[in-house]
């Protein structure tokens, strides 16, 4: 059973079908919408933009939810799906290895270099245990996210998935479609 | 049950299964110092397979040139697992699942023309892998850090029971149900070294200049590797004694940090609790662990396994033969210690010396016998996530 | 030195992401992990990068780098001592 949506673009954000209104797109988007409904995870400014994204789709999921937060928990599982993986990550950490005369690898370019950090991002600042894990597929097909999403409650413990599409391909390039689904 | 069917290996160490349990038992590895390597300017130690050996297999089963080195090795681990059954995987009865971290992540270099970019992505790659096979469904591409293996398997595990003999099918977020279900799951992973992964790490001074010593006392960082590995499941209802059952499986995150492992092992310690559920310990033949050894995986892997009430079960940890071989670790790792109980032994941590972690765990540099018939395969990765997979043969009972 | 203090303090701000701070918001006496900045292991990695990149420096061993990140202050020492750029 689904409840609560949240729809972002380089464009537009909707929570629950509602228009949120915004004054700057792209990347600076999700930092308006930092600043707006979180600002105090000053971590935000570290993530890559598929993070960013994540975080900040969750944060404003989170916060229509209305349950106590950041209390621990195992019953609640982070599950995304998206067609890039971390190629906007990938795509920044490639620039500091390009130039053998410029050659200076990232350690903090390179830790997003995984899809599944948003997941961790986000497990982190909820204390979620639960399973969390990430998806690539050829296309946002709803039928086979639905099945996976359906499947991740076999593991007996988990109650609801914040779970959904979200994919980054540049830092003005990107789409979340995330929801709260709850076991029925 | 879910059952194994079979199951394949390629690797610096063989491209079978067999081939590849008979060179680990014989304390084998392909580890070597590479020095100047795709112009890096850090010498590392890597188990890096002869692609000229592999293209040349690979060319005759029609696996050429216009797939990439990572699409051949994926679609050869495959082909191998399958010619061992009489499925057929044009059938939509069988779903591909793949595990991979990077891909074909070598296409991000510009100097880099030999193929379209759009390969890049894990699910174009991925559909190479399904298109070669004629196989009509869309491949599923688990990308979970260095424990996509064993999810890519508990991912298997689920599609194969998910349509459960109560009939219940999904129901999409617009109310409509699904009537989907699958027979066969094969389960294929892999990755192949690049200058960006090993970057990467050394940027991180996670690796090891040496061959790697899991749970030392003197260990120093992880090695890396090549490697494809796949295992085919089904389900089955009336299981032999000899059968491998995928029992539970479990992931749990540690909430803690992106990077660095927990000092509680949270969450290798869930995972573990979880798969154990209430099987007496006693049945186990072994834990086989992530065992990267750099400082802190090994140590909270131990804290993990001694919170989980498992500190008297033999340990063990196969990265000391073929290196840390990210997207196809959580399968060839459960492949072989498969192998090791058919073969009625506990595979040596080859690298491994004295003690290095704080709880006292069972290990051992030598091959050890056993005549017990389940094991648990745990991994960790960036992310805070770890995985627990319950193998036993037979069932648990 | 208050030169290389002040510089340092703004790539350590840049290369650490820490959007909100301006070099003056920075103790150079203050300590970097723990309690003042709370930087934290892939920081302290990045700071690593920071030092060759701008300073030509190479840390032979990486655990070198608790005493050297100990402060700004004590970082700018070390640098002024070894850059060699």
């Amino acid at each position: 059973m689904m409840k609560h949506e949240v729809y972002i673009t380089p464009n537009e954000v909707k929570v629950d079908g509602k228009v949120l209104n915004h004054n700057e797109k792209g990347s600076a988007l999700l930092t308006e919408l930092y600043r707006a409904h979180v600002g105090d995870y000053p971590k935000f400014f570290k993530m890559d933009t598929l993070s960013k994204l994540g975080f900040v789709a969750s944060e404003l999921l989170l916060q229509t939810e209305g349950a106590p937060r950041f209390e621990p928990r195992e019953d609640r599982a982070v599950i995304f799906f998206n067609r890039s993986a971390s190629l906007q990550a990938d795509t920044a950490y490639q620039a500091t290895i390009q130039d053998p005369d410029n050659f200076f690898p990232s350690p903090a370019a390179f830790v997003y270099t995984l899809p599944n950090i948003v997941t961790g991002e986000i497990a982190i600042r909820n204390k979620y245990f639960g399973e969390t894990s990430f998806i690539v597929l050829e296309d946002c097909d709803e039928n086979i996210m639905a099945r996976e999403l359906q499947n991740a409650f076999q593991d007996p413990m988990t109650k609801s998935i914040l779970g959904g599409w979200l994919d980054c391909t540049a830092e003005n390039h990107f789409e979340a479609k995330l929801y709260l689904i709850y076991k029925s | 049950m879910i059952v194994k069917v079979s199951d394949n290996i390629i690797s610096p160490l063989g491209m079978s299964t067999a081939e590849n349990y008979a060179a680990v038992k014989a304390g084998r590895s392909e580890l070597k110092r590479r020095d100047g390597l795709w112009n890096l300017p850090e010498p590392f130690t890597a188990s890096l397979m002869n692609r000229e050996a592999v293209n040349e297999i690979a060319a005759q089963k029609s696996i050429d040139d216009r797939y990439t080195f990572f699409e051949k090795m994926i679609i050869l681990s495959a082909a191998k697992a399958l010619e061992q059954t009489d499925i057929d995987p044009s059938s939509d009865k069988v779903l591909f699942v793949l595990s991979t971290t990077k891909g074909n992540v070598f296409l991000l270099d510009k100097r880099e023309t030999g193929f379209p970019q759009e390969r890049v992505l894990l699910g174009t790659a991925a559909r190479q892998m399904t298109d070669y096979f004629h196989n009509p469904n869309a491949p599923i591409v688990v990308s979970n850090a260095c424990i996509s293996g064993v999810c890519a398997q508990i991912q298997a595990m689920r599609e194969l029971e998910g349509f459960a003999d109560n009939g219940a099918c999904p129901v999409d977020p617009n109310g409509k149900r699904q009537s989907h279900k699958f027979d066969y799951v094969v389960v294929a992973g892999c990755d192949v070294q690049s200058a960006f992964i090993v970057s990467g790490f050394q940027s991180f001074k996670a690796l090891s200049v040496d061959p790697c010593k899991p749970f030392d006392a003197n260990r120093t960082g992880l090695n890396l590797g090549d490697a494809a590995a796949t295992i085919i499941y089904t389900k089955k209802d009336n299981v032999t004694e000899n059968d491998w059952v995928a029992c539970r499986g479990a992931i749990r995150n540690d909430a803690n940090h992106i990077s660095g492992p927990s000092r509680t092992g949270e969450g290798s310690y869930r995972a573990l609790k979880v798969v154990l559920g209430d099987m007496n310990p006693e049945k186990l033949a072994f834990i086989n662990t992530h065992g990267t050894a750099t400082l802190y995986n090994d140590e909270m892997e131990s804290v993990a396994i001694e919170r989980a009430g498992l500190a008297q079960v033999p340990v063990n940890g196969l990265k000391g033969y073929y290196g840390h071989t990210m997207g196809a670790a959580g399968i060839l790792e459960t492949i072989l210690s498969m192998q090791a109980i058919d073969d009625n032994n506990i595979l040596a941590t080859k690298g491994f010396e004295t003690l290095g972690v704080t709880h006292p765990l069972v290990l051992s540099n030598e091959n050890k016998p056993t005549d017990k018939r389940a094991f648990i395969k745990l991994l960790s990765g960036f992310g805070g996530c770890n995985a627990a997979l319950l193998m036993a043969k037979g069932g648990v009972s | 030195m208050d030169e290389l203090i002040y510089t340092l303090k703004q790539q350590i701000i840049e290369a650490l992401n820490l959007e909100d701070m301006k070099p003056e918001d920075i103790d150079e006496n203050a300590s970097l992990f723990g309690e003042g900045l709370g930087l934290d292991s892939i920081d302290a990695l990045e700071l690593i990068v920071l030092m060759e990149k701008n300073y030509g420096i190479r840390l032979k061993d990486p655990s070198q780098g608790k005493e050297i990140f100990k402060s700004v202050a004590v970082m700018a020492d070390f640098i002024s001592k070894n850059r060699t750029k």
